[in-house]
């Protein structure tokens, strides 16, 4: 028996060392940041990393979309340097990643709003956030009851996946539950084509992707502009983060830093999101 | 009427109702599969060699809101005694609605819910061996009951408190006692990387509605976690009316992943049990080592093919008992989906 667990003990040891050895050229090349997370951040990221690589040739910025859940796991799992998340960290996750010895720091590195949008050929301009939400829970179900031709309200809404569809869900049901037989979409660019194709159509988008097909409704006497988004007027917005194991130090400091810089922020306003500096 | 039919009426009453008032947003079924290869030796001889499903489980989790979903979770596994060679257990049947009572952060759990107890509840098998309680039948993994559960703000922890039938999950009606169970459990993050934690159950498990037999069990939990290491510690301790059991456990664990390229965490565990603190000769201890190969990941990061490979030696203080030693190879493979 003795030998057989001299056997165990040596194949372990030996299985261990392997590993450590194996490990050693990693070390060598570790200028090196995983990102991965929201796809709503993922063009600022993307943008963001391929000037920065351009200016610091000895760093390779790798980034993966998947998902502000995706990204906030890998980060707790050591699988990331920075998650992408298109809203805060949950209790849960926070609780998870503390107890894994990790504490999440959140960067905001921009802001987006959503934008209600309807038809171009819609005779309204116009919203209260209290209307919003009867129009999405069911309780208005046709747009004569908002003062305009007597056509059923067509509500489209994004997945339950979808951290546009979180934000929108808290900021404008409160946590109510969208009306049975809402289209739920999977893309912002999906609601939009078919807020475009569809008359009685209602929907909300990023203002990344608005457009001269589809009309943005003022929101509670705000229009969704980069600038109302900023001065924080208009209250459909979200701020956009990149988290990190703690403040951010050493190679990821550099990169934040960039991305929060001059340049970075123009990146951000490039791909059609709001500016935080 | 007694608490345990109040609590299959509560329960089957809400699991009638919510359909009615709610459609069903998602469902995520999903299935885990423990192929395992076991080798035992005992006095020099070896007394098990044996192919088997160590477990398998079918998992469904209905979303109705975000507020309300539900878990279904059947366990399967070889079992030369069952027909067929394969048993089957009812392992989860519950719902959880998500602040019911309004404390942010909480969800109230009915059903056949999770023992929030020690280690047990979200116990991951990182060794093949289970926890420490459900190994030495402490508690079970799973009991009828209701539970309150929660999060402490910005991730200090969480909490629970439970009432529970007390028999776990294979007993609802026969050989049960009238009394419910107690429970308590409490998990502080004070800074990131240390957990502290207690436990707490009380039952009275006499039959006789005229006599008291009490059953406290109650439980320390420690765990620290520091780039690639991490250690679990438990202290466990049942009172049931004059004797008293005891022991502990300690697993240490070196997550290669953060080091290397090859995605391998090496474990290693120590267990002690004395079944009767005033009894001699009657306490065993247990030491594991072994590895855990993450060969696929899901794209959260959990694992979905796993090797895990566990020496086992488990040695009596009766020093009349020869050590038992066990070498356990198992493959672990999970999938899942989602319907909306």
């Amino acid at each position: 028996m003795v030998k057989m667990l001299k056997f165990f003990l040596l194949v372990f040891t030996s299985f261990a060392a392997t590993i450590f050895l194996s490990s050693a050229p990693l070390y060598a090349a570790s200028k090196k940041i995983t990102i991965t997370g929201s796809t709503t951040v993922l063009p600022i990221a993307q943008r963001a990393a391929e000037v920065y690589m351009d200016i610091h040739e000895d760093v390779n910025v790798s980034i993966r979309g998947g998902g502000s859940g995706v990204g906030i796991a890998a980060l707790i799992d050591g699988r990331a340097d920075i998650a992408d998340a298109s809203r805060p960290i949950k209790t849960k996750e926070l609780k998870t990643a503390r107890e894994r010895g990790i504490d999440p720091f959140a960067n905001v590195v921009a802001k987006d709003g959503i934008a209600v949008v309807v038809h171009s050929d819609n005779p309204g301009n116009a919203l209260s956030l209290e209307t919003l939400k009867r129009i999405y829970t069911g309780e208005i179900n046709n747009w004569k009851e908002v003062g305009g031709p007597s056509k059923p309200i067509v509500v489209i809404s994004r997945d339950f996946a979808s951290g546009t569809f979180e934000v929108f869900k808290k900021l404008v049901l409160g946590g109510a539950k969208v009306k049975d037989g809402a289209l739920m979409l999977a893309s912002n660019k999906a609601v939009a084509t078919t807020v475009t194709t569809t008359p009685d159509a209602i929907g909300y988008i990023g203002l990344g992707y608005l457009s001269d097909d589809v009309k943005a409704l003022e929101m509670d006497g705000v229009i969704p502009t980069n600038e109302t988004v900023k001065d924080g007027s208009y209250k459909l917005a979200r701020p956009l983060y990149m988290y990190t194991n703690g403040k951010p130090k050493g190679l990821l400091k550099s990169f934040i830093d960039f991305v929060l810089s001059k340049e970075g922020q123009r990146i951000v306003k490039e791909v059609g999101y709001v500016p935080v500096r | 009427m007694n608490l345990k039919s109040l609590l299959v009426v509560f329960t089957l009453s809400l699991l009638l109702l919510t359909p009615m008032v709610t459609k069903c947003g998602e469902t995520k079924i999903s299935m885990t599969l423990w192929n395992r290869a076991t080798v035992e030796r005992e006095s020099g001889e070896f007394t098990e060699r044996y192919f088997s499903l160590g477990r398998g489980y079918l998992r469904i989790e209905p979303k109705f809101t975000d507020r309300i979903k539900g878990r279904f979770n059947v366990d399967f596994f070889s079992d030369d005694d069952a027909l067929d060679g394969a048993g089957l257990k009812l392992k989860y049947a519950y719902l959880d609605f998500k602040e019911l009572i309004p404390i942010p952060e909480s969800k109230v759990t009915a059903g056949l819910i999770k023992s929030y107890f020690g280690t047990i509840y979200d116990w991951n098998y990182i060794t093949i061996q289970k926890a420490l309680e459900d190994k030495e039948k402490v508690t079970s993994s799973t009991d009828y009951g209701m539970a309150l559960y929660g999060y402490l703000p910005e991730g200090y922890g969480e909490y629970a408190i439970s009432v529970l039938n007390g028999e776990g999950y294979k007993k609802t009606g026969s050989d049960v006692n009238l009394n419910p169970a107690y429970q308590a459990n409490v998990r502080l993050i004070p800074i990131p990387g240390v957990t502290i934690g207690g436990s707490v159950r009380y039952e009275d498990v006499s039959f006789d509605p005229d006599t008291s037999i009490s059953n406290l069990v109650y439980a320390g939990v420690g765990h620290l976690a520091f780039g690639p290491f991490e250690v679990w510690g438990e202290y466990l301790v049942k009172d049931l009316e004059e004797t008293k059991s005891q022991g502990f456990m300690v697993m240490p664990i070196v997550k290669l992943g953060k080091l290397s390229g090859v995605d391998v965490d090496l474990v290693g565990r120590y267990d002690n049990w004395d079944a009767n603190a005033d009894v001699d000769n009657d306490g065993h201890s247990r030491i594991i080592a072994g590895f855990n190969w993450n060969i696929l990941r899901d794209a959260k990061g959990k694992p979905q093919v796993l090797l895990q490979v566990n020496g086992e030696r488990t040695t009596y203080e009766d020093a009349s008992k020869d050590p038992v030693d066990k070498l356990m190879m198992q493959l672990r493979w999970a999938f899942s989906t989602k319907i909306k």
